[in-house]
Protein backbone atom coordinates (compact mmCIF):
# COMPACT_ATOMS: atom_id res chain seq x y z
CA UNK A 1 0.00 0.00 0.00
CA UNK A 2 2.83 2.70 0.87
CA UNK A 3 4.61 1.46 -1.55
CA UNK A 4 1.95 1.80 -4.61
CA UNK A 5 1.18 5.22 -2.80
CA UNK A 6 4.93 6.66 -2.98
CA UNK A 7 4.72 5.39 -6.75
CA UNK A 8 1.79 7.40 -7.65
CA UNK A 9 3.15 10.65 -5.88
CA UNK A 10 6.24 10.05 -7.98
CA UNK A 11 4.14 9.61 -11.35
CA UNK A 12 2.31 12.82 -10.09
CA UNK A 13 6.00 14.57 -9.48
CA UNK A 14 7.50 13.76 -12.87
CA UNK A 15 3.88 14.64 -14.86
CA UNK A 16 3.74 17.90 -12.96
CA UNK A 17 7.58 18.59 -13.77
CA UNK A 18 6.91 17.76 -17.29
CA UNK A 19 4.10 20.56 -17.16
CA UNK A 20 6.38 23.41 -15.27
CA UNK A 21 8.64 22.87 -18.43
CA UNK A 22 5.92 22.79 -20.97
CA UNK A 23 5.01 26.10 -19.52
CA UNK A 24 8.57 27.27 -20.04
CA UNK A 25 8.63 26.54 -23.39
CA UNK A 26 5.44 27.88 -24.21
CA UNK A 27 6.49 30.93 -22.53
CA UNK A 28 9.96 31.51 -24.00
CA UNK A 29 9.16 29.83 -27.57
CA UNK A 30 5.66 29.46 -28.65
CA UNK A 31 5.21 33.58 -28.71
CA UNK A 32 8.12 33.45 -31.54
CA UNK A 33 6.94 30.49 -33.69
CA UNK A 34 3.21 32.00 -33.51
CA UNK A 35 4.55 35.80 -34.84
CA UNK A 36 6.32 33.80 -37.87
CA UNK A 37 3.69 31.60 -38.71
CA UNK A 38 0.57 33.54 -38.11
CA UNK A 39 1.99 37.29 -38.22
CA UNK A 40 5.21 37.22 -40.31
CA UNK A 41 4.37 34.80 -43.06
CA UNK A 42 0.92 35.87 -44.24
CA UNK A 43 1.63 39.70 -43.70
CA UNK A 44 5.52 39.56 -45.44
CA UNK A 45 6.92 41.10 -42.60
CA UNK A 46 10.62 39.89 -41.11
CA UNK A 47 12.09 37.44 -41.31
CA UNK A 48 10.04 36.38 -44.30
CA UNK A 49 9.49 39.53 -46.52
CA UNK A 50 12.84 40.28 -48.45
CA UNK A 51 13.70 43.69 -47.67
CA UNK A 52 12.67 46.11 -50.14
CA UNK A 53 15.11 46.41 -53.14
CA UNK A 54 16.40 43.25 -52.50
CA UNK A 55 15.68 40.72 -55.53
CA UNK A 56 18.57 38.39 -54.76
CA UNK A 57 18.03 37.81 -50.87
CA UNK A 58 16.39 34.27 -50.55
CA UNK A 59 12.80 34.31 -50.15
CA UNK A 60 11.94 31.90 -46.91
CA UNK A 61 8.35 30.67 -45.94
CA UNK A 62 7.46 28.69 -42.36
CA UNK A 63 8.27 25.35 -44.33
CA UNK A 64 11.84 26.30 -43.67
CA UNK A 65 11.29 25.66 -40.02
CA UNK A 66 10.24 21.93 -40.63
CA UNK A 67 12.87 21.08 -43.74
CA UNK A 68 15.17 23.79 -43.58
CA UNK A 69 17.70 21.76 -40.97
CA UNK A 70 18.01 19.78 -38.19
CA UNK A 71 17.65 22.29 -35.79
CA UNK A 72 14.17 23.91 -37.18
CA UNK A 73 12.75 20.62 -36.93
CA UNK A 74 13.91 20.29 -33.09
CA UNK A 75 12.62 23.87 -32.75
CA UNK A 76 9.32 22.67 -33.90
CA UNK A 77 9.24 20.10 -32.59
CA UNK A 78 10.38 20.84 -28.31
CA UNK A 79 7.66 24.09 -28.78
CA UNK A 80 4.74 22.27 -30.13
CA UNK A 81 4.89 19.15 -27.84
CA UNK A 82 6.10 21.46 -24.66
CA UNK A 83 3.12 23.86 -25.39
CA UNK A 84 0.15 20.94 -26.82
CA UNK A 85 1.05 18.95 -23.29
CA UNK A 86 1.18 22.33 -21.09
CA UNK A 87 -2.06 23.46 -22.73
CA UNK A 88 -4.35 20.56 -22.31
CA UNK A 89 -2.60 19.36 -18.77
CA UNK A 90 -3.76 22.92 -17.57
CA UNK A 91 -6.91 23.35 -19.75
CA UNK A 92 -8.16 19.94 -18.13
CA UNK A 93 -6.98 21.10 -14.95
CA UNK A 94 -9.08 24.12 -14.81
CA UNK A 95 -12.34 22.24 -16.03
CA UNK A 96 -12.13 20.28 -12.79
CA UNK A 97 -11.86 23.92 -11.36
CA UNK A 98 -15.30 25.00 -13.10
CA UNK A 99 -17.77 22.49 -12.01
CA UNK A 100 -16.53 19.07 -13.62
CA UNK A 101 -14.49 17.58 -10.72
CA UNK A 102 -16.48 14.20 -10.75
CA UNK A 103 -15.51 13.88 -14.42
CA UNK A 104 -12.07 13.88 -13.62
CA UNK A 105 -10.82 10.59 -14.70
CA UNK A 106 -12.45 10.84 -17.84
CA UNK A 107 -10.71 14.56 -18.82
CA UNK A 108 -7.55 12.90 -17.58
CA UNK A 109 -8.31 9.64 -20.07
CA UNK A 110 -9.12 12.04 -22.56
CA UNK A 111 -6.52 14.39 -21.99
CA UNK A 112 -3.30 12.27 -22.31
CA UNK A 113 -4.89 10.28 -25.11
CA UNK A 114 -5.04 14.15 -27.30
CA UNK A 115 -1.31 14.58 -25.75
CA UNK A 116 0.01 11.08 -27.03
CA UNK A 117 -1.25 10.96 -30.34
CA UNK A 118 -0.62 14.66 -30.90
CA UNK A 119 3.10 13.89 -29.97
CA UNK A 120 3.36 10.85 -31.39
CA UNK A 121 2.13 12.61 -35.00
CA UNK A 122 4.16 15.40 -34.75
CA UNK A 123 7.19 13.17 -34.68
CA UNK A 124 5.74 10.90 -37.47
CA UNK A 125 5.55 14.00 -39.79
CA UNK A 126 8.45 15.93 -38.90
CA UNK A 127 10.64 12.26 -39.92
CA UNK A 128 8.55 11.93 -43.17
CA UNK A 129 9.11 16.05 -43.56
CA UNK A 130 12.81 16.90 -42.70
CA UNK A 131 15.26 15.26 -45.34
CA UNK A 132 18.26 15.47 -42.64
CA UNK A 133 16.00 13.49 -40.36
CA UNK A 134 16.82 9.30 -40.46
CA UNK A 135 13.91 8.24 -42.73
CA UNK A 136 11.03 5.71 -41.96
CA UNK B 1 -9.61 -0.75 3.25
CA UNK B 2 -10.16 -2.12 -0.59
CA UNK B 3 -12.08 1.31 -0.44
CA UNK B 4 -10.03 3.71 0.72
CA UNK B 5 -8.57 6.03 -1.46
CA UNK B 6 -4.67 5.39 -2.06
CA UNK B 7 -3.35 8.74 -1.22
CA UNK B 8 -5.76 11.61 0.96
CA UNK B 9 -7.17 14.21 -0.98
CA UNK B 10 -7.38 17.33 0.92
CA UNK B 11 -9.40 19.30 -2.12
CA UNK B 12 -12.29 21.97 -1.30
CA UNK B 13 -15.28 21.43 -3.18
CA UNK B 14 -16.39 24.82 -5.23
CA UNK B 15 -18.98 25.91 -6.25
CA UNK B 16 -18.23 26.21 -11.24
CA UNK B 17 -18.79 30.10 -10.50
CA UNK B 18 -16.53 30.33 -7.06
CA UNK B 19 -14.03 32.02 -9.67
CA UNK B 20 -16.32 35.13 -10.08
CA UNK B 21 -16.12 36.19 -6.49
CA UNK B 22 -13.69 38.50 -6.83
CA UNK B 23 -10.85 40.44 -9.31
CA UNK B 24 -8.07 37.66 -8.28
CA UNK B 25 -9.71 34.87 -8.76
CA UNK B 26 -11.41 35.83 -12.16
CA UNK B 27 -7.88 36.91 -13.56
CA UNK B 28 -6.74 32.92 -12.39
CA UNK B 29 -9.29 31.69 -13.86
CA UNK B 30 -8.75 33.94 -17.31
CA UNK B 31 -4.93 32.52 -17.14
CA UNK B 32 -6.29 28.73 -17.11
CA UNK B 33 -8.48 29.41 -19.62
CA UNK B 34 -5.18 31.03 -21.92
CA UNK B 35 -3.74 27.20 -21.90
CA UNK B 36 -7.18 26.40 -24.63
CA UNK B 37 -5.60 28.66 -27.24
CA UNK B 38 -1.58 27.05 -26.28
CA UNK B 39 -3.15 23.71 -27.01
CA UNK B 40 -5.58 24.53 -29.98
CA UNK B 41 -2.78 26.23 -31.62
CA UNK B 42 -0.05 24.04 -31.29
CA UNK B 43 -3.12 21.25 -32.37
CA UNK B 44 -4.01 23.30 -35.63
CA UNK B 45 0.15 23.23 -36.54
CA UNK B 46 -0.12 19.50 -36.07
CA UNK B 47 -2.67 19.35 -38.31
CA UNK B 48 -0.82 21.85 -41.04
CA UNK B 49 2.25 19.41 -41.27
CA UNK B 50 -0.47 16.59 -41.59
CA UNK B 51 -1.72 18.30 -45.19
CA UNK B 52 1.49 18.77 -46.02
CA UNK B 53 2.37 15.28 -45.21
CA UNK B 54 -0.27 13.69 -47.19
CA UNK B 55 -0.78 16.73 -49.60
CA UNK B 56 1.25 19.09 -50.13
CA UNK B 57 3.56 22.11 -48.72
CA UNK B 58 1.18 24.63 -50.04
CA UNK B 59 -1.72 22.99 -48.65
CA UNK B 60 0.37 23.75 -45.33
CA UNK B 61 1.10 27.13 -46.04
CA UNK B 62 -2.82 27.82 -47.47
CA UNK B 63 -3.88 27.07 -44.12
CA UNK B 64 -1.14 29.43 -42.69
CA UNK B 65 -2.51 32.00 -44.70
CA UNK B 66 -6.03 30.81 -44.08
CA UNK B 67 -8.11 34.32 -42.39
CA UNK B 68 -9.56 32.36 -39.55
CA UNK B 69 -6.76 30.79 -38.81
CA UNK B 70 -4.50 33.91 -38.89
CA UNK B 71 -7.08 35.41 -36.78
CA UNK B 72 -7.29 33.16 -34.15
CA UNK B 73 -3.44 32.60 -34.12
CA UNK B 74 -3.58 36.17 -33.50
CA UNK B 75 -5.63 35.91 -30.64
CA UNK B 76 -3.36 32.88 -29.59
CA UNK B 77 -0.53 35.22 -29.56
CA UNK B 78 -2.01 37.59 -27.34
CA UNK B 79 -2.94 35.00 -24.71
CA UNK B 80 0.60 33.52 -25.33
CA UNK B 81 1.69 37.07 -24.10
CA UNK B 82 -0.58 37.09 -21.01
CA UNK B 83 0.66 33.28 -20.48
CA UNK B 84 4.17 34.04 -20.29
CA UNK B 85 4.04 37.31 -18.10
CA UNK B 86 1.74 35.75 -15.96
CA UNK B 87 4.28 32.60 -15.83
CA UNK B 88 7.63 35.10 -15.23
CA UNK B 89 5.69 37.06 -12.38
CA UNK B 90 5.05 33.60 -10.57
CA UNK B 91 8.34 32.04 -11.12
CA UNK B 92 9.60 35.57 -8.88
CA UNK B 93 7.10 34.82 -6.56
CA UNK B 94 7.39 31.10 -6.20
CA UNK B 95 11.50 31.60 -6.16
CA UNK B 96 12.89 34.80 -4.80
CA UNK B 97 16.73 35.50 -5.27
CA UNK B 98 18.52 36.74 -2.18
CA UNK B 99 21.09 39.57 -2.85
CA UNK B 100 22.69 40.66 -0.18
CA UNK B 101 20.03 42.05 2.52
CA UNK B 102 17.03 42.06 -0.20
CA UNK B 103 15.14 39.52 -1.83
CA UNK B 104 14.27 39.95 -5.42
CA UNK B 105 10.59 41.11 -6.34
CA UNK B 106 8.26 39.36 -8.79
CA UNK B 107 8.21 42.33 -10.94
CA UNK B 108 11.86 42.56 -11.55
CA UNK B 109 11.50 38.54 -12.35
CA UNK B 110 8.96 39.39 -15.07
CA UNK B 111 11.07 42.48 -16.68
CA UNK B 112 14.40 40.56 -16.50
CA UNK B 113 12.35 37.43 -18.38
CA UNK B 114 10.44 39.49 -20.83
CA UNK B 115 14.25 40.84 -21.61
CA UNK B 116 15.38 37.22 -21.77
CA UNK B 117 12.26 36.57 -23.83
CA UNK B 118 13.31 39.20 -26.64
CA UNK B 119 16.81 37.30 -26.92
CA UNK B 120 15.49 33.74 -27.37
CA UNK B 121 12.85 35.04 -29.49
CA UNK B 122 15.22 36.87 -31.87
CA UNK B 123 18.29 33.57 -31.05
CA UNK B 124 15.27 31.54 -32.13
CA UNK B 125 14.37 33.41 -35.87
CA UNK B 126 18.52 33.77 -36.39
CA UNK B 127 19.21 29.92 -35.94
CA UNK B 128 16.31 28.42 -37.66
CA UNK B 129 15.35 31.13 -40.43
CA UNK B 130 18.21 33.38 -40.95
CA UNK B 131 21.21 31.08 -40.71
Amino acid sequence: MKMETHKVARLHAILWGIFSLGGMIAAFLLPVLIYMTAIAYPFGLWPFGSPSGCLSCPTRDPSFLVIGHLLGALFVFVTIAGSLYHGIFRFQSALTEVGLLRLKRGLEAVGYSIIFAGIILLAYYLLVLNPSLPAL
Amino acid sequence: MENKKRYPELRRRLSPGWWTANRHYAMYMVREWTSLFVALYSLIFIYGLSLWATGSRAEFLNLLKNPAVVGFSIVALVFTMYHAATWFYLLGAISPVKIGRSTTKPWQALILNLILLLIVSYLAVWLVVLR
